[in-house]
């Protein structure tokens, strides 16, 4: 395997894992009654298991499994300790946290599988926007699981994974995405695809990842070959989500709550992808326009008379 | 008042929604677990609604829905779906579903949901 082959891997599984990382969390939020602590996002080495380090001490954890049924092969598991796998069923509940440490009953374990099935849900979601194709889950499968070991033996081996984790509801939590060669090779082709759909210039080859997958000379030619593309530029306020049913319903005059506060920067998308991040200001001629903050992870200089930052 | 025959794989989802519904004043004849025991129980119960999960094991919320129209073309059923499931969604309401809920939802929706397809 070339450097660049594994560049493309290292990046379509970071890829992966941080969607499904993100939208699971999103899940947990809508669940858990405090916020769900992100940790890292993880490719773990092939001689690894991801499931090593989780906190089996206290007694048996919960793992959720889901796999895929269409679009691509895999499969994630949710692991949680007891503790936090009853919390997240008294919250699917709306009821108060239990505080014995009782093992889960079958009532509490499938409230936490449906929590996990509306998380793959929105996740498999999340994955087949990058694919550009439906993915669909088939229905979770729960187990106790008494040690890292024991986790290890229940599921297939894959040829790569990913870890995420969390704390959710004070609880430890962890996201093993188990991922076979043939989902990142589809992976890593839809994000070349993607990539070459929205790169219009060198800086942003290697902001968005693309300079590190290819040979230098590749890299200039593809450089060349997409610095005259037109790209669609756009600015985002915030986001927000109503049902399909909700949407046609909204009367004239209805006030739509986004996720972003006033004084949040604006992101600014090229293409679909989120590209840089900034404040809206007005220009002399009565516009909006964007100032630029952060561009592909690159923060500006404090601003001044002499460094504004660029405006689009 | 409406007889609903409840169709869940997950034993807490069919409590949350024969919750919701009796609350909400409705009769819940029958509860199955996936899809050939839902399509048995309809033509036991004869409910006037079915609300019905998408993702289930051996024969899914979709593939239940067709034979459930196949048996009555008056079938009245209201589809529950997880976020992201929005084609499936959308070819549940081509193939007869009269509304649906999207998981986790609000008691007041699902309601509203079930009273719309039963007037």
């Amino acid at each position: 395997m070339s450097p660049a082959d594994v560049a493309t891997t290292a990046d379509a599984l970071m890829r992966l894992g941080a969607s499904t990382a993100e939208a699971v969390a999103k899940s947990l939020d809508a669940i858990c009654p405090e916020p769900v602590e992100r940790g890292d996002v993880t490719v773990v080495p092939g001689e690894d298991s991801p499931f090593d380090g989780f906190p089996f001490e206290d007694g048996p954890a919960v793992a959720v499994s889901v796999h895929y049924v269409d679009g691509v092969t895999g499969g994630n598991v949710l692991l949680i300790t007891a503790r936090g796998a009853r919390a997240i069923a008294a919250a699917m509940g709306e009821s108060p946290a239990p505080e014995d440490d009782a093992q889960p009953t079958d009532l509490e374990l499938s409230a936490v599988a449906e929590a996990a099935n509306q998380m793959f849900a929105a996740a498999a979601s999340a994955t087949g926007v990058v694919l550009s194709q439906g993915v669909e889950i088939a229905p979770p499968d729960t187990r106790l699981l008494e040690s890292a070991d024991a986790a290890r033996e229940a599921f297939d081996a894959t040829p790569h994974a990913v870890s995420a984790t969390f704390r959710a509801c004070g609880e430890p939590c962890r996201l093993v995405q188990l991922v076979p060669n043939a989902f990142v090779v589809r992976m890593t082709r839809a994000l070349d695809e993607q990539g070459s759909e929205q790169l219009s210039g060198g800086a942003g080859l290697s902001a968005l990842g693309i300079a590190d997958r290819v040979e230098p000379g590749e890299e200039r030619r593809l450089d060349d070959a997409l610095r005259d593309i037109r790209v669609r530029v756009w600015a985002e306020l915030g986001r927000t989500r109503v049902s399909l049913g909700e949407a046609p319903e909204l009367p004239p005059g209805a006030v739509l709550e986004l996720d972003r506060k006033a004084d949040d920067p604006v992101d600014l998308y090229v293409n679909g992808l989120r590209f840089a991040s900034g404040r809206l200001v007005l220009t002399d001629e009565g516009e909006w326009a964007l100032r630029l903050e952060e561009v592909a992870g690159r923060t500006a200089p404090a601003a001044g008379p002499d460094n504004e930052g660029a405006l689009i | 008042m409406a007889r609903v025959l409840v169709v869940d794989d997950a034993a807490f989802m069919r409590k949350v929604l024969t919750d919701a519904l009796v609350a909400g004043g409705h009769e819940v004849v029958g509860e199955a677990g996936d899809g050939d025991a839902a399509l048995a129980a309809y033509q036991d119960l004869q409910p006037d609604l079915v609300t019905l999960d998408i993702t289930m094991p051996r024969k899914d919320g979709l593939a239940t829905l067709r034979e459930l129209v196949d048996i009555d073309p008056t079938a009245r059923v209201v589809i529950c779906s997880a976020l992201g499931q929005e084609t499936k969604v959308l070819d549940a309401i081509k193939a007869g579903a009269k509304d649906f809920v999207v998981k986790p939802f609000e008691r007041e929706r699902l309601l509203g949901a079930v009273e719309k397809a039963v007037a």
